[in-house]
């Protein structure tokens, strides 16, 4: 087994997070679309030099960094924030996400599409 | 009165104090807000600050700081950690990873009595900053009914969590298979502990604490997930151990 590149990562979690929509598991839905939004902003990050230092809340304050260098046109650290947040809660506390998941994924979608495709 | 002072915060408050007496909580409240702000940097504490006038102003009705800061055990990847009785405050204007669990008053009693052990930690180790009540009724509560947490509370999710930790690693996802495994182990190692009627600390003290209750394996591994950046083949031999460490009467139980 070896590590992957992170837009390979992002790339593979968001198809993960669509199969989990589509097969309405909740729980692993989250963790794919959180998981590709870190994945993805991380990408981006190295690349405009923003140091993430593996820490979730770090990557959440990069994504927002992204749009105000005008990388992103859009802020997506709330949205990583909400998605870890409801990964805890689901998993943990055993609660039904905040968030919409169909929502996020279009997000998310967006999102990696600037990495793997630099595309809109 | 009751003098709690010289009782060292590091062995949790016991249960054998008398909780009623309102000096002995009061004396509480002192000695953690004191090791509140020994235990935090001055950037930590201003947060914690923060907090605190949040959660007043948002009308909860306690609130504590918990985790490795509380113990003084912080590592590299620790959160600051709170429990917060009330609706949970904004907090992600701060530069740290800030985690605070929250739960509403009915929720907290519900968790308490349930044997949820996240909910006991907070009374026995936490330092309480702030409390309408709730806090020092739990803790009565606890004291007086010797409460103990639930090790099957902590087995409930564990094949799920093991699940997606491989899920992660068959992905080649190491980064965030290692947050997953270091979940599961933490998960896995409270709940043997719970069983071997260990209370589990913060969490760079389960490895020390697995070990002396004879898993020294399993203390082995959650201790690498926490110090060092492990391989995918690392990981997956780290779960092969996880999935052959749940007691048969903690399932049961």
């Amino acid at each position: 087994m070896s590590p992957r590149s992170k837009p390979e990562l992002a790339h593979d979690h968001l198809e993960a997070a669509r199969d989990d929509l589509d097969g309405e598991r909740t729980g692993d839905a989250i963790n794919a679309l959180f998981y590709a939004g870190e994945a993805a902003v991380v990408a981006l990050a190295e690349t405009y030099g923003i140091d993430t230092k593996k820490s979730h809340v770090l990557k959440a304050t990069a994504a927002s960094q992204l749009h105000q260098k005008g990388v992103l046109e859009h802020d997506l650290g709330p949205l990583l924030r909400d998605l870890n947040q409801a990964r805890k809660d689901y998993w943990y506390e055993g609660e039904d996400p905040e968030v919409d998941l169909e929502t996020a994924y279009e997000e998310i979608e967006w999102l990696v599409g600037k990495v793997t495709e630099g595309g809109d | 009165m009751a003098v709690v002072h010289d009782i060292s915060p590091g062995d949790g408050w016991s249960l054998r104090l008398d909780w009623h007496d309102e000096s002995v909580w009061r004396q509480r409240l002192q000695r953690d807000r004191e090791v509140a702000i020994r235990n935090q940097s001055a950037e930590q504490r201003a947060i914690t600050e923060t907090l605190v006038s949040r959660v007043r102003e948002g009308g909860a009705s306690a609130f504590a700081l918990t985790g490795s800061t509380a113990r003084a055990q912080r590592t590299a990847i620790s959160d600051l950690d709170y429990h917060v009785i009330g609706e949970r405050p904004l907090h992600s204007d701060f530069p740290d990873d800030v985690d605070i669990y929250a739960t509403d008053l009915p929720g907290f009693w519900r968790k308490l009595n349930q044997g949820d052990d996240f909910v006991q930690w907070t009374l026995r180790y936490g330092c309480v900053l702030f409390d309408a009540g709730a806090f020092h009724q739990g803790m009565q509560h606890l004291a007086s009914e010797d409460l103990w947490p639930s090790p099957a509370l902590k087995f409930a999710r564990l094949a799920e969590h093991v699940r997606l930790a491989r899920r992660l690693i068959s992905m080649g996802d190491r980064d965030a298979a290692q947050d997953q495994v270091r979940a599961t182990l933490t998960s896995v190692s409270r709940g043997l502990l719970l069983s071997a009627r260990v209370f589990p600390l913060a969490r760079a003290e389960l490895p020390q604490q697995l070990t002396a209750a004879g898993f020294p394996d399993l203390g082995q591994a959650l201790h690498q997930s926490i110090g060092s950046e492990l391989t995918l083949d690392q990981l997956s031999h780290t779960l092969d151990l996880v999935d052959g460490s749940t007691p048969v009467e903690a399932l049961a139980s």
